[in-house]
């Protein structure tokens, strides 16, 4: 008897489940992230507009149909200038095929002489922007450094990868797969 | 809060599931000989199946992205722990432990239910991990609990894992130790399964699948049949050949 009460309650929860699965569905078939901007994977990155070294100015959103790489980093940061060599490398490897690099200095919190001839002492040929207000420190949240993004041509976050340094290999399975979407 | 956050943001979340671990292996250390367990195979059972996770892993994700490691071959021991298959590594890390059960003909079920106490508190490790890092987070709400997330207010669904996992871990506190093997394993699963597919309509980061389901949900269904259909009899079965297999091995 105990045992035929006990069938009969697990049923009942497995119906309930059931229902609850059917009651829960998201009819809108799509998940909440959609095209909200958050610097979280398959959320819009967020849009910014910097000024580069050279002086030039590059808005994020005007590099759509482009596979970016935006790296937040520092002078004073180990494991940023140790990844460096590797970014530049896979950069002149990849961006033929449509991939670009924004290696944005988060100026507000470092020393604005060094990151030139830190540039020139490594030979970087992708844009360095500078956030001089820290504008792009917050809009993506910044809490360790270096912090990398990778966004696909249609400007969505496919990796966040914080931390580093990124190893060659890490880079390449990553750029690799954001040209093949 | 605030303050918990900055202290543990990604990678530093990681800290919160090794702690957890480390909480757990001491408490299945004191409950293990309740169960007929030795505490040197119940160390065994959960560091020779981490290091076989960590090994797997990182050899499986080389295997998939061969030409990335080919060019770079010191990549295979970098620190970089995005480097990873989870899932390979979770399934050579299985391999692992029922390699050692069969070679130390440990009884399937009294091994699970040492284990359990390990399970309850890593759970409550992964859902303040997930707090931390903001993974798992809430769909929109308008509820006035709802927390403001990238400019709407959402379910605050780390929060509901972790009162989840900290009620069932107290459910497990406080039960005795079951006549049959299993049971007490079998009832964390149930419930951990069930809180799960509760808890996954709140979530605003479900993989859907046809019909605006969440797969997930679909998952947790199966698994919530078949740990029922075992508390429901099947484990009765299964109890007599492994309580057969103990007596067996004590003499």
């Amino acid at each position: 008897m105990q045992h035929i009460q006990r069938r009969l309650s697990y049923t009942l929860v497995l119906i309930t489940a059931l229902a609850w699965i059917f009651i829960s569905a998201d009819s809108s078939g799509t998940p909440t992230a959609g095209e909200i901007p958050a610097p979280r994977q398959n959320f819009l990155a967020p849009d910014f507009t910097l000024d580069t070294t050279l002086g030039e100015s590059i808005t994020l959103s005007d590099l759509r149909g482009q596979s970016v790489l935006v790296n937040l980093w520092a002078t004073w940061c180990g494991p940023c200038r140790a990844e460096m060599p590797a970014i530049q490398k896979l950069y002149d490897e990849y961006k033929a095929q449509g991939f670009t690099v924004l290696a944005v200095n988060m100026t507000y919190q470092d020393n604005p002489f060094e990151v030139v001839p830190f540039v020139k002492e490594h030979n970087l040929t992708f844009p360095i922007l500078l956030d001089e207000t820290g504008e792009v420190g917050k809009k993506y949240q910044l809490r360790s450094l270096p912090s990398s993004f990778f966004i696909d041509s249609y400007g969505i976050i496919q990796e966040v990868i914080i931390g580093g340094p990124m190893s060659e290999a890490l880079l390449r399975t990553r750029i690799e797969a954001l040209l093949e979407n | 809060m605030s303050q918990f956050l900055n202290i543990f943001a990604p990678p530093r979340d990681l800290i919160l599931v090794v702690a957890a671990i480390w909480v757990g292996l001491y408490f299945a250390e004191k409950w293990a000989p309740k169960h007929g367990v030795k505490l040197n195979d119940l160390n065994n059972i959960i560091f020779l199946p981490m290091i076989g996770y960590i090994i797997g892993g990182r050899l499986l994700f080389a295997i998939e992205n061969f030409s990335a490691f080919a060019k770079n071959p010191q990549s295979l021991v970098s620190l970089n722990l995005d480097l990873f298959d989870p899932s390979g590594g979770l399934l050579i890390a299985g391999i692992v432990a029922l390699i050692y059960g069969q070679r130390k003909k440990l009884s399937l079920w009294p091994t699970l239910d040492a284990l359990t106490p390990v399970l309850a508190i890593f759970a409550v490790g992964i859902a303040l991990s997930h707090l931390a890092s903001g993974s798992a987070f809430g769909k929109e709400t308008s509820l006035p609990w709802g927390v403001e997330l990238w400019g709407v207010l959402r379910h605050p669904s780390q929060i509901y894992e972790i009162i989840a996992a900290l009620l069932i871990l107290s459910l497990l506190w406080f039960q005795k130790p079951g006549q049959h093997p299993g049971v007490y394993f079998l009832n964390y699963i149930g419930l951990t399964i069930g809180a799960r597919l509760f808890l996954e309509a709140f979530r605003g980061d479900s993989v859907i699948i046809l019909g605006g389901l969440r797969l997930a949900q679909v998952v947790a269904w199966i698994f919530l049949a078949m740990s029922l259909f075992l508390l429901g009899g099947g484990i009765n079965n299964i109890s007599k050949v492994s309580i057969a297999q103990r007596k067996r091995s004590r003499k």
